[in-house]
């Protein structure tokens, strides 16, 4: 028997327990304050970095970020986001905004953010994406900031994106490009390739029927992938309540992971057949609009940064990109952290924004 | 000092971490199946195609009682975005031309922009 002076026989601390009876009402009591005042109340205000619209045009938005430095790096950043999410996950609120670490670290930031395409946008195809889109809104940031290289960042599907762009426009203007958490093996998506099986999947009817594939059903995908976590995540945050950062941290996060998009029809079925049914990004078969989207074409320096934990890329689906790559500088990150904490969020602060930037300075002359 | 293992606050929050991670380990078994696919499939493409009918009903309901739509009230709110983008386009516009400093080419400044001349350490550059 080894209990100490304080301590019973099965080790419990017996002069602490007054102080922690005490501590547990105080929480108690705060927690019925603080409850009332999370329903009351809206979340923090997110995305507020000052920004200037440069363009819009359906469902895509350009933006520039005003610089936060005196002095710039030369080749200018482009953001390319994830079609299913806001772009404001990587800018949240001052002090937790990669954007805002970006503008400080001295980079010219833009970036191309979706808005929820209407239902005549349903025909807007992986072409009006890749072939269009994009390109404008690298035409635009050449204009706009008098550079002719430039920098593209994609995060997820936007990294998909990005790679097809990268490999169709394989001679430039891209100078270095970014992905985060981008899925190249769309077979090791397991639970994603299960609920879209080619065999009870009918995507012709989904898309002829209702158009636009509606925002709950992509959030339904996502949460289904981790069907327990809403609820406990309900859990802690009423266990946290009494927590302020906590509360703050959890309305962002949430207001964000709910703010889902809805993916545009024709956009949708392309998706479904050429990458989940067919794998044509990894069996170099992929092509748009006739062009052929070889990733192994790709010669630009590239960083894929990818998440230990990531259950909606996992890592076998991501992993494929670098080995297929034909860039002779390239590297693979692999961070602590999900799919989202790894761009967003403490975890993000500490490990993947001080990591970028110490790659991308040097890239950025 | 105290066992972390007698604390009840500390075993609540470990139980439901394991709570948490055992259902969703449990589920994703059971959504790995191909008779998942097929149920949760054949329900979906009902349910999405009761819905957008349902949906089509509920709009000419609405259009009956002369009252806007869920689908009007988005188009109008995204309407408003847009104008707003619009004016601060021109904002941006206004101040440029006030301030005349904007490099040639430049549409969008509303104030002068730092110069491209940012070094990175290695190169002596300063890290603020």
């Amino acid at each position: 028997m080894n209990a100490t002076a304080g301590l019973n026989p099965a080790g419990l601390d017996l002069a602490s327990i007054p102080e922690r009876i005490q501590s547990e009402v105080q929480r108690a009591i705060q927690r019925s304050i603080k409850g009332v005042e999370y329903i009351s109340t809206s979340g923090p205000s997110l995305g507020s970095t000052p920004k200037d619209i440069l363009s819009v045009r359906g469902t895509m938005n350009l933006y520039h970020y005003r610089p936060l430095a005196d002095e710039i790096y030369r080749v200018p950043i482009l953001i390319v986001m994830a079609t299913t999410n806001r772009g404001y996950i990587l800018d949240m609120v001052p002090g937790q905004s990669f954007i805002e670490f970006l503008l400080k670290r001295g980079y010219d930031v833009y970036m191309l953010d979706w808005s929820a395409p209407k239902p005549e946008e349903k025909s807007l195809r992986m072409e009006d994406y890749v072939l269009d889109f994009i390109p404008d809104c690298v035409r635009q940031v050449q204009r706009d900031s008098g550079e002719t290289d430039v920098t593209v960042i994609g995060y997820c599907f936007g990294g998909v994106l990005s790679l097809l762009y990268g490999s169709i426009f394989a001679d430039g203007p891209m100078k270095n490009l970014i992905c985060f958490t981008t899925p190249v093996d769309f077979r090791e998506m397991k639970l994603f390739q299960n609920f879209s099986d080619r065999r009870y999947f009918d995507v012709d009817h989904l898309v002829d029927s209702i158009g636009n594939v509606p925002p709950e059903m992509i959030l339904s995908s996502f949460e289904m992938l981790r069907p327990a976590s809403r609820a406990a995540s309900q859990v802690k945050l009423w266990e946290n309540i009494w927590n302020d950062e906590f509360v703050k941290s959890y309305r962002m996060f949430d207001r964000w992971a709910t703010d889902t998009l809805p993916l545009a029809g024709e956009y949708f079925r392309t998706i479904t057949k050429d990458l989940m049914w067919d794998n044509k990004l990894y069996n170099d078969t992929m092509s748009v609009g006739g062009l052929k989207a070889d990733i192994s074409k790709i010669k630009v320096p590239i960083l894929h940064a990818v998440a230990e934990h990531d259950h909606i890329v996992p890592y076998d689906a991501a992993k494929p990109l670098i080995q297929k790559i034909g860039s002779a500088d390239k590297e693979e990150v692999m961070l602590k952290g999900g799919h989202v904490s790894l761009v967003a969020g403490a975890n993000a602060i500490k490990r993947l924004w001080p990591k970028l930037d110490s790659w991308l300075c040097e890239r950025s002359t | 000092m105290a066992d972390k293992s007698n604390d009840p606050v500390a075993l609540w929050q470990h139980m439901i971490g394991e709570m948490e991670k055992g259902f969703n380990s449990f589920a994703n078994q059971a959504m790995a199946s191909p008779e998942f696919s097929k149920v949760v499939n054949q329900v979906g493409g009902v349910t999405a195609g009761a819905q957008k009918q349902l949906s089509d009903l509920m709009e000419k309901y609405l259009l009956g009682l002369n009252l806007p739509s869920r689908a009007q009230m988005v188009g109008m709110a995204e309407r408003l975005a847009a104008i707003e983008g619009q004016l601060n386009e021109i904002k941006a516009l206004l101040h440029q031309m006030q301030g005349n400093s904007a490099a040639p080419g430049r549409t969008h400044a509303a104030a002068p922009r730092p110069p491209r001349t940012k070094r990175p350490p290695s190169a002596g550059g300063e890290q603020k």
